[in-house]
């Protein structure tokens, strides 16, 4: 009996570790390592770390630390994470093992409100008068953004011009529609697959749909400060019946005329290689892909002719006209770090030497004024007529409740392109999901 | 028997005699009070030492050496434990200085972290900070939320199917691989190496599999252009199939260990009365290894279970499905990767850990009726 009860309780114990596993930290390891931590950092000399979330750039910011280091004496420690990474839920766990890092990355208002009051004010910075795009929580500036992103339709400029659509024509839903059907009949001479490359696939993709394509409805041609739709949805999750149904009907017409090979199962590697290849005329992503196109996929843009790339507005409404640009995420400065060496690398990194690298290697888009540099990408000059002519939003879908791209709409974006849903039973559901999306 | 208890008798006797008169030379030699002021002093001092850190540590000091003056504190302690003059308790002491260190790392890794859990799953915790208590809130807005009912029994069915599934493919891949075939060492590992790769790497093997051969086949053949992966029934599916590949060869690893312990004087004999090969199996392979069935037949529930890599990386829990009423998104997620969203995606730490809390009991329900149900069959046995 007593080798029963002891046999019992062990397995009970087994199966503790389990839930054990789920809360990372105790009171006492966390101290234990704050002072060691103290103690080290005093003996090797000046040292600050960074956590980068795009790790497409790594080594052009270890670059730039190097060339920092020479400069200054101030070591900066680059660790980037990235490819399916939780960054939040990392910094969490550095957080409690009281391993933080002098700066890191934050994506949005959620990543914001997460370290409220553990973030250094930098509005008495020097670069805050140099961009409109620091993220900033009323007063107080606690985001450094490091390069500008845009989501519009992206276009190959050679095909359309081959196919006698003026990109400039597209100023509404009907004159998308008329481009989009001279498009598809003429696809065999022009070596199209098809007319757009746009795809819903829910697992590794929902960002796409979920994210970047819902953003048009938030904010395609508003002002840069109209929050309208995003107030709304952030009330309870309310959507606008007339601009959703517009912007339904958009989407229905991508369903129509995409690939049907990439439309549900499809992967990024392939929708931007196919666009690189001259396979698709429209593609619904963002400003990104340019350095894709010019790196993993050159030889097929080469083979391609190079083509001229642009973007327009996603104008599901007559007269939208701008598209969206902002920063994607910034960097922010943890307050109980070294603050001052933080900082002084930050207003490094808006200096003319830092910015050449910046825009010229790691391909980002300046968001300072100051700046004289033009990146390579296919998509800067669009970007920049965009924004000189004045003709952008933001993106308050980054304002969005946690985990409401991932978790319940990009599935409901997929299920309408894969054809199990129509145009009104999508709008209904996409309702009914974002309701218990906030109310949960 | 009886002797070997003898023999051991006499030798602690002898044990307890030496230390009987190595004490009695001690207090001859030292007198009984300054022998225990030199256990006292380092216990003493030990316990002050350890709590001096202590109290440091939670109150967050920035001095450095508390962690060593922990250790030293508790070596001064245990040094005076051992060299207190007793002997009723000697025994006892010694036990308990040689489970110390063990004892600890269990309480650190599981114990505390187990308890905070528990805490934690009663506040509104984000990873960073709790501002207040919930009481029992997660726990009721756990129940009353559809998607986390839904993948409740989801994993349910999952387990069922696979326990019986993994059971039946793993059992007769052993019966062919213990088969007088050729190349039986080939197949045997063959059907084993799939257990070797990673359940991460192992789904997105699948995943390319199912997104562009099967995809490019049910397209030629029914014009279904969207993979299996993007319906919850055939996700479902999906994973159900790429887990026994995955598991059912470890069973069949097992099931051939029991096979072959089956006694062939037995199967001889069944032979000589005439017993056919199908006889055979049931009749005498089946109930032979009874025990082993137990076994794999928990394995396969547990593992299933907590089924989570394959999942993540196959469907990452997509697919919409209809339950209650209401328009799920979450058709393939099962419980172990309902709980990581909820915690990590979600950003909602302390609902996730209330989850991780009714897993952990649904977990050892399971746990302690194997062990009952094992312990009654080998009572049988």
């Amino acid at each position: 009996m007593r080798a029963k009860v002891v046999s019992a309780v062990m397995a009970c114990l087994m199966a503790s570790s389990l839930v054990a596993c789920g809360s990372s930290s105790t009171e006492t390891t966390a101290a234990g390592t704050s002072a060691a931590k103290e103690s080290g950092g005093a003996s090797s000399g000046k040292s600050i770390r960074l956590v980068n979330g795009k790790i497409e750039v790594d080594s052009q910011l270890k670059k730039l630390a190097e060339m920092y280091e020479k400069e200054s004496g101030v070591h900066v420690e680059i660790e980037s994470m990235g490819g399916g990474v939780d960054i939040q839920g990392e910094l969490k766990a550095y957080y409690q093992s009281d391993n933080m890092p002098d700066i890191f990355v934050c994506g949005g208002a959620a990543d914001f409100d997460n370290w409220d009051g553990l973030l250094q004010d930098m509005s008495d910075q020097a670069w805050t008068s140099d961009t409109e795009a620091a993220y900033k929580d009323g007063d107080s500036v606690i985001g450094f953004p490091y390069t500008t992103e845009a989501v519009g339709l992206a276009y190959n400029a050679d095909i359309l011009e081959k196919a006698g659509v003026d990109p400039k024509s597209i100023t509404g839903p009907e004159s998308m529609k008329k481009a989009f059907e001279t498009l598809d009949s003429k696809k065999d001479e022009l070596g199209l697959t098809a007319v757009i490359g746009y795809f819903a696939e829910p697992v590794n993709l929902y960002w796409s749909t979920g994210n970047h394509l819902f953003a048009n409805y938030l904010d395609s041609g508003l002002a840069r400060d109209d929050s309208t739709y995003i107030d709304m949805l952030n009330d309870g999750g309310k959507i606008d019946d007339n601009r959703f149904a517009d912007f339904a009907t958009m989407v229905e017409l991508f369903n129509k005329y995409s690939d049907p090979q990439l439309l549900v199962s499809g992967t990024y590697d392939q929708q931007i290689l196919n666009f690189a290849s001259g396979k698709y005329a429209f593609v619904t992503q963002g400003s990104w892909i340019g350095a894709t196109m010019t790196g993993d996929d050159a030889e097929a843009y080469k083979s391609a002719g190079n083509f001229k790339c642009g973007m327009i507005p996603y104008a599901f409404e007559e007269g939208i006209d701008t598209i969206l640009t902002n920063s994607p995420s910034w960097w922010a400065v943890y307050k109980d770090g070294d603050v001052q060496d933080a900082e002084a690398f930050l207003q490094w990194l808006t200096t003319a030497p830092a910015q050449e690298v910046l825009v010229n290697e790691a391909g980002f888009i300046s968001p300072y004024k100051s700046c004289t540099y033009v990146a390579s990408d296919p998509f800067a000059a669009t970007i920049s007529d965009y924004t000189a002519a004045g003709k952008t939003s933001a993106w308050h879908w980054l304002n969005m409740k946690d985990g409401y791209a991932q978790n319940y709409t990009g599935q409901v974006f997929a299920d309408f392109a894969a054809g199990s849903m129509d145009k009104d039973t999508f709008i209904s559901t996409f309702k009914q999901v974002t309701a218990s999306a906030y109310a949960g | 028997m009886k002797s070997l208890f003898q023999a051991d008798n006499r030798v602690r006797d002898e044990h307890d005699n030496d230390s009987l008169t190595s004490g009695a030379q001690t207090i001859a030699h030292t007198g009984p009070f300054t022998d225990r002021a030199i256990s006292l002093i380092p216990l003493i001092a030990g316990l002050a030492v350890t709590f001096a850190a202590l109290i440091l540590d939670f109150t967050g000091s920035k001095l450095s050496f508390r962690g060593g003056l922990l250790i030293a504190g508790v070596i001064l302690f245990f040094i005076g434990l051992y060299l207190y003059p007793t002997k009723k308790h000697h025994r006892a002491i010694v036990n308990i200085i040689f489970l110390f260190p063990l004892l600890f790392c269990f309480v650190v890794t599981v114990i505390i972290p187990f308890g905070l859990g528990l805490f934690y799953s009663t506040t509104d915790w984000n990873g960073i900070r709790m501002t207040k208590f919930t009481g029992l809130g997660n726990y009721i807005t756990m129940f009353k939320e559809q998607s986390f009912l839904w993948s409740l029994v989801l994993t349910v069915l999952f387990v069922i199917v696979n326990m019986v599934l993994v059971n039946v493919i793993g059992l007769s891949l052993a019966v062919l691989c213990t088969s007088k075939m050729k190349s039986v060492g080939f197949f045997r590992a063959s059907f084993f190496i799939p257990n070797l790769i990673g359940g991460i790497v192992l789904g997105y093997i699948w995943q390319f599999i199912f997104n562009n051969v099967v995809l490019k086949w049910t397209f030629e053949t029914f014009g279904y252009n969207s993979s299996m992966l993007s319906k919850y029934n055939t996700g479902f599916l999906a994973i159900i199939i790429v887990y026994i590949w995955q598991y059912a060869g470890y069973i069949m690893m097992i099931y051939i260990t029991g096979l072959t312990t089956v006694p062939s004087d037995v199967i001889e004999a069944s032979a000589i009365d005439g017993a056919t090969a199908v006889q055979t199996f049931f009749r005498i392979k089946l109930p032979m290894i009874a025990s082993t069935i137990t076994v794999c037949t928990f394995l396969t529930l547990q593992s299933a279970f907590k089924q989570f890599d394959v999942n993540m990386a196959l469907t990452n829990g997509t697919g919409s499905v209809t339950f209650l009423g209401q328009y799920l998104s979450n058709g393939t997620q099962m419980l172990a990767l309902n709980i990581y969203n909820t915690a990590i995606t979600k950003n909602n730490y302390s609902m996730g850990q209330a989850k991780a809390v009714l897993f952990f009991i649904i977990l050892s329900i399971v746990s302690m009726l194997q062990v009952h149900i094992s312990n009654k069959r080998e009572v049988e046995m």
